[in-house]
């Protein structure tokens, strides 16, 4: 699968995390903008590449900016911002879910 | 249907990542996740994934979880129903109820979501929110459409622009629907939730329409800030004398089950099934409010 | 709390939005900034006062602004810039910029904007992608030690002046880097614009044209509405214009030298010019080219080339331009008419 079209979800809202997706050709790059960057930097990065490859995309550029987001709003929200960008936010993969 | 305690349901924006984190800690009744008129056309899909994950991996607590899925004509409605079902929520709230074929469409949908998820058959209920004099008229079928139903509420701001008002202080625009949905819930065993009251600057105001539906008998308020959770839980806290009255009853029963009798009495008078009830409702609100300990005791204050 | 999309053109959603903007000390509302914008939104409070404002104006946020009392912590700063970005990429722009006071630099930056440059009076930030470093990364580069030089047309056309100017960069450097201005706001759209500096300098084998993309537009248009009436508006634009090129295009690209064409009639490119004098040393020399001149001593520009054009004088524009602008100009000479009379260019 792949990204052709970008895509953004979430807030810049305390607690939530802002994700954009778009086209990449270099595995997952992640561009992380985190106030916790030093402590969780790594776990975050960890959960939205985890997220990405369950929905089989091996390519993609994410630029992130958390706002202190828990890990089940980091998947969240890079569920929405990839359904978006492969355009099937509403026939959701359930597999993935 | 399980009886639980109702006074409180909280509505949480589903969108809104801090609250649906939060939504477990002031100790709601049930909290009501919102995918419908709380989250934008173009948010509905982050909402229905957020409200999933929170679902799949946050403690509510004994919180009953409830999440208002969209219209069911809108094309939300299929996947926030499969989504929600596969979260494994407690309870299906569909708004603009009008008649029982919308239940039973609803049903429809959770059971072939339950069927494609695996879950237990019939783990999924539903409630119902009366938004129109058309659901009002109805409401006695849409109560008595499914043995999944727990409740019905009223929702006041449709509601009152379906009738050509709006609201008053007074309520007096809303005393009809509220007195057709509380028979109605009560005749077919089911909870009653008032509307939400929408000024947070209206203490007094808030207040007064608290203890006009707890005197009708309402299960419980719609709520839209923890602020209010207090407020509702002091004004259903029972007295002294009708938690006394409770633990008499109680007593009863627990003499009837020692000497293996099928009859209650007390006094030498049959004690009849809606004192038994509520006795164990008075029980169960003293327990929540902090008068009885775990044994049935008074908790000092 | 809520928020509504308004229409500025329905006078009583104008009236509400610019009394609030007054009172939050925003006064600049010409119609050059007014006219970019195409979405508004507003929130209000319980008693259905306006606390907050935004706009959009294409890839670009505008009259943000909220009450003094809602500004605590920042959260609903945060929430503005939030839906704004959300109703951006809504309407498919994930590249946003916005144009401030340097005081709420750090507050933007918060919320996961770049600052590109800053000057006293104001900052340009940018948001989301592809960013300046996506740009960068897309254009050629050239080995370390070398002589860099860059130029930044317009080019609507390209002219025998544009040739002169950057055969002498070509002739006194190793490298030089063409920019074309990406915007299309000219009567050759920026696609013929970049063709024709293409192939008029093809020849040049040291020469890569390169679009200008957000980074080179035109800074006559960066934003304003903030800044006070007694602050010189042109002197802001072009200070932030040359620190942009400076920092985030000469700096990483290696170039060391920016070539101008002298400007004898036009004031404002003149005092542009100024600026970049002031600003870009000592890490950029600039270097002023006396403009060209054709055989009798006519100074050739783009705009009598487009005068040309509408007068239908083959023979003038056969002066001022290069072969291959010639043969494009008489090729699709009765579209570049009809263009003129559809939108006055």
């Amino acid at each position: 699968m792949e990204i052709k079209q970008t895509a953004l979800a979430g807030t810049l809202e305390s607690s939530d995390i802002q994700v954009t997706i778009s086209q990449g050709n270099h595995g997952i790059e992640i561009d992380l903008d985190s106030s916790v960057e030093k402590l969780y930097g790594k776990q975050i990065r960890k959960v939205i590449i985890e997220t990405i490859q369950a929905y089989g995309i091996e390519n993609a550029k994410v630029k992130a900016v958390d706002k202190g987001a828990l890990d089940c709003v980091i998947k969240a929200r890079v569920m929405t911002a990839v359904q978006r960008a492969l355009g099937t936010s509403d026939e959701p993969n359930w597999e993935v879910l | 249907m399980e009886e639980r305690l109702r006074r409180t349901m909280m509505f949480v924006p589903g969108n809104n990542a801090g609250m649906v984190r939060d939504a477990g800690i002031y100790g709601a009744d049930s909290i009501m996740f919102d995918l419908e008129d709380a989250v934008s056309l173009a948010e509905k899909d982050a909402a229905r994934i957020l409200v999933y994950q929170a679902l799949q991996t946050q403690d509510y607590g004994d919180s009953e979880l409830v999440v208002r899925v969209n219209d069911i004509d809108s094309k939300y409605f299929k996947p926030d129903v499969f989504a929600m079902v596969k979260a494994g929520v407690d309870v299906i709230r569909l708004p603009k109820t009008e008649s029982a074929a919308m239940i039973h469409q609803l049903v429809q949908v959770i059971e072939e979501a339950e069927k494609k998820f695996n879950r237990q058959p019939g783990s999924t209920h539903v409630m119902a929110a009366i938004e129109s004099a058309k659901g009002v008229m109805n409401v006695l079928e849409i109560a008595q459409a499914s043995d999944r139903m727990i409740g019905l509420a009223l929702s006041a701001e449709d509601y009152t622009t379906d009738l050509k008002t709006h609201r008053y202080p007074d309520g007096a625009e809303l005393e009809f629907a509220r007195n057709m949905i509380l028979n109605a819930a009560r005749t077919a065993g089911i909870a009653a939730f008032d509307t939400v009251f929408t000024n947070m600057n209206d203490e007094e105001g808030f207040k007064r329409e608290v203890e006009h539906i707890h005197e009708l008998g309402f299960d419980g308020k719609s709520l839209i800030n923890p602020r209010q959770i207090d407020m509702v839980n002091q004004i259903y806290q029972p007295s002294q004398v009708e938690i006394e009255d409770a633990l008499d009853v109680q007593a009863a029963i627990e003499e009837a089950h020692r000497q293996g009798s099928g009859v209650i009495s007390m006094n030498g008078q049959m004690v009849d099934r809606p004192v038994v009830l509520r006795a164990q409702r008075v029980i169960r609100l003293a327990q929540a409010s902090g008068l009885l300990n775990e044994e049935g005791e008074f908790i000092e204050e | 709390m809520k928020v509504n999309q308004i229409n500025l053109q329905i006078p009583r959603y104008y009236r509400k939005w610019q009394q609030f903007l007054l009172k939050q000390g925003i006064t600049g509302f010409a119609d050059a900034e007014l006219s970019a914008i195409d979405r508004t939104y507003i929130w209000t409070n319980e008693q259905r006062e306006v606390i907050a404002t935004g706009s959009l104006a294409g890839n670009v946020l505008k009259y943000v602004a909220i009450e003094p009392q809602y500004q605590a912590q920042g959260t609903m700063f945060n929430q503005v810039i939030s839906y704004l970005v959300n109703q951006a990429a809504a309407l498919n722009r994930f590249h946003l910029f916005v144009f401030t006071k340097p005081q709420y630099v750090k507050s933007f930056e918060y919320v996961g904007f770049h600052c590109l440059a800053q000057t006293e009076t104001g900052a340009i930030l940018e948001n989301g992608t592809p960013d300046i470093h996506d740009y960068l990364n897309q254009l050629p580069h050239v080995a370390d030690g070398k002589k860099v030089a860059a130029i930044v047309a317009n080019a609507n056309p390209f002219t025998k002046g544009h040739r002169y100017l950057i055969e002498q960069a070509s002739q006194e450097n190793d490298a030089v880097y063409v920019f074309v201005v990406s915007q299309d706001v000219s009567l050759f759209t920026f696609d013929e614009r970049f063709k024709l500096v293409k192939e008029g300098t093809q020849d040049l084998e040291n020469v890569m044209v390169v679009p200008g993309k957000e980074y080179m537009v035109s800074y006559a248009t960066f934003p304003a509405y903030f800044l006070k009436d007694d602050q010189n508006v042109g002197r802001y634009q072009a200070q932030l214009d040359a620190e942009l090129f400076k920092r985030q295009i000469a700096q990483p690209l290696g170039i060391t030298t920016r070539y101008l064409g002298s400007e004898p009639y036009s004031k404002t490119t003149d005092v542009y010019n100024e600026e970049l004098k002031q600003v870009l040393p000592p890490e950029v020399k600039v270097k002023i080219i006396q403009r060209a001149q054709t055989a009798d001593d006519e100074i050739i520009t783009a705009t009598k080339v487009r005068q040309a054009i509408r007068d239908n004088d083959l023979q003038t524009i056969r002066r001022l331009v290069v072969p291959t602008t010639l043969k494009y100009i008489e090729q699709h000479m009765n579209e570049l008419k009809e263009r003129m009379n559809s939108n006055g260019n």
